[in-house]
């Protein structure tokens, strides 16, 4: 039998653009600190650790090795893992899982993105599906989302202003946010007359390149007691990283976001998701996404979220309160983005979000990474067993 | 200058430069099959004996129901556009390992033996694209071709 298990402190960087100022351990460290701090607990309290970011941007082979000293942490149990734009997610499910064994007290998780120092790596596309066939196309993330938004577009009849106003409404959160990085003040026309980078997706609509880190850690049940009196329970999580087959192959604007929320809320017996959780980090790449996420997550009918939009129902104090934190499109440090959904999900439930703290109480938070042609990382939170 | 200003022009932090450049190889395996064919002017798939899906690229087993596909269909030159974009900044062509513009915009095509496959629209205007509009694959001629995606040059609207 699996221990029940809690997240007992998070951390994340105040995130930016650059940081000369930092390597990357250095920058690691800092969210390191501030989740031990949160927890009230130091290393030595900490027997296990799981880290890792999208390797190939950083240009650094085996990180592990060098941040694990720097982080003052050697002889302690630990694995680095790696899996694009859902790294944090599988680095957060793996940390559960290990908690969850019972075997380990207190488990440190910790990921991270420079993407200052590699952003030529970016440029290089494709890959994902297949090296071999999708490699030799020119993708990227904002092909990928051209390409998704295009066909939602065409079935949906939203238009190029309601994705502007997804835009803005994400702003408007990342302003209240003081770890967001881009808090610009946006309207609908400015969004609209932006950089076009293919139709019809535009620069604002596209997640920032971030240089950033986000920790938390989790224990197993009579651990997390002892530790904190805000314990945030993991209720249930799962991975779906079949997006190459089960999107493309079938639909455009699909993800397996929808089998892996249908997966989590089965058996949990959620049955009206927009009802049953409270809070919503859903990690949108570009502003047009949230659209095809707010649909498969459960909360409206297919291709009718951007009607939300238009009713202004969404935002931290609204009917829909999706993505409070400003969400991706304000902060990116890839390898990081997942623990920075389930850090600012943790933060919601506990009631600590500061500015952009959703009002009412919050029993359910659902946090997820994304990754490639449409992955998908599920992480249920709750505040009661 | 003296000792002391030169100090002053010293940035605090300083980064360090690490160009590298890894060339890859890597093999193709079943798909082989598949490339050899793109070289002679000819559009392949596996298909699954279970849901009758063809699949491009082609696959040993089916993604969804674990049989071996052992079948290959033929799949005509010509299909429907299913979705398309266009790159409006410079990215990497895998051909030449060089950043380019790309004029034709990318697009996904449902081939008339069911495969669907991405490739590129002789059409460059993205307004005149419509999904579920006829194309015909256009090849590049017979000595240039190695088995790749852009054997075929662009996918060209042709009236119904």
């Amino acid at each position: 039998m699996a221990e029940r298990i809690a997240i007992v402190g998070v951390g994340q960087t105040h995130h930016k653009s650059k940081r000369p100022d930092v390597t990357t351990a250095e920058m690691i460290a800092e969210s390191v600190e501030r989740c031990l701090e949160d927890a009230g607990l130091q290393m030595k309290d900490v027997d296990h650790l799981v880290g890792g970011s999208f390797e190939v941007a950083d240009g650094y082979h085996c990180p592990d090795k060098w941040i694990i000293p720097e982080l003052g942490a050697v002889g302690k149990a630990g694995l680095e893992l790696q899996n694009v734009g859902t790294t944090g997610g599988v680095l957060a499910v793996a940390s559960f899982n290990i908690a969850a064994t019972g075997l380990f007290d207190t488990v440190l998780c910790y990921s991270w993105q420079k993407m200052d120092e590699a952003a030529g790596a970016f440029g290089r596309g494709g890959g994902g599906a297949n090296e071999y066939w999708t490699g030799q196309f020119p993708m990227s993330p904002i092909t990928n989302f051209a390409r998704r938004t295009y066909a939602y577009m065409d079935r949906s009849g939203c238009t190029e202003e309601h994705i502007a106003m997804v835009r803005v409404k994400q702003d408007q959160c990342a302003l209240k946010n003081p770890y967001a990085q881009l808090r610009l003040g946006l309207t609908v026309e400015q969004v609209m007359s932006d950089v076009l980078l293919a139709w019809p997706i535009r620069r604002l609509h596209m997640c920032p390149t971030t240089a950033g880190a986000a920790a938390f850690i989790v224990c197993p049940e009579e651990r997390a007691k002892k530790v904190t009196d805000k314990p945030v329970w993991v209720e249930d999580w799962f991975t779906c990283h079949q997006g190459g087959a089960l999107t493309m192959a079938e639909d455009p604007t699909s993800s397996t976001l929808r089998h892996a929320c249908e997966v989590v809320y089965k058996r949990q017996n959620i049955k009206n998701p927009v009802k049953e959780i409270q809070a919503w980090e859903v990690y949108e790449p570009a502003s047009p996404a949230e659209l095809r996420w707010m649909e498969e997550v459960g909360i409206c009918e297919d291709y009718t979220a951007w009607k939300l939009f238009e009713q202004d129902k969404v935002g931290i104090d609204k009917e829909v309160p999706f993505n409070p934190s400003g969400g991706v499109t304000a902060t990116n440090p890839i390898g990081a983005t997942p623990v920075v959904r389930l850090v600012e999900a943790a933060l919601q439930v506990r009631g600590d979000a500061g500015e952009h703290q959703i009002p009412g109480k919050i029993e359910r938070a659902l946090a997820t990474g994304y990754g490639g042609q449409g992955e998908n990382v599920i992480m249920l939170l709750r505040k009661t067993l | 200058m003296t000792a002391e200003q030169k100090k002053e022009e010293q940035p605090e932090f300083i980064q360090f430069r690490y160009p590298r450049e890894v060339p890859y190889e890597h093999a193709l395996g079943y798909q082989s099959k598949f490339a050899n064919a793109l070289k002679q002017g000819r559009i392949i798939a596996t298909k699954c004996p279970v849901c009758g899906r063809c699949t491009i690229p082609p696959r040993i087993v089916c993604p969804f129901h674990h049989v071996k596909q052992t079948e290959w269909v033929d799949q005509g030159q010509r299909g429907r556009l299913i979705s398309a974009f266009k790159i409006n900044f410079p990215m990497f062509n895998s051909r030449t390992g060089e950043l380019q513009n790309w004029e034709n915009p990318i697009i996904a095509v449902e081939l008339e033996g069911g495969a669907r496959m991405d490739g590129w629209c002789a059409e460059t205007d993205p307004s005149k694209l419509k999904t579920g509009m006829l194309l015909e694959a256009v090849w590049r001629p017979e000595e240039e071709r190695q088995g790749r995606a852009d054997d075929i040059l662009h996918w060209k609207p042709i009236e119904e």
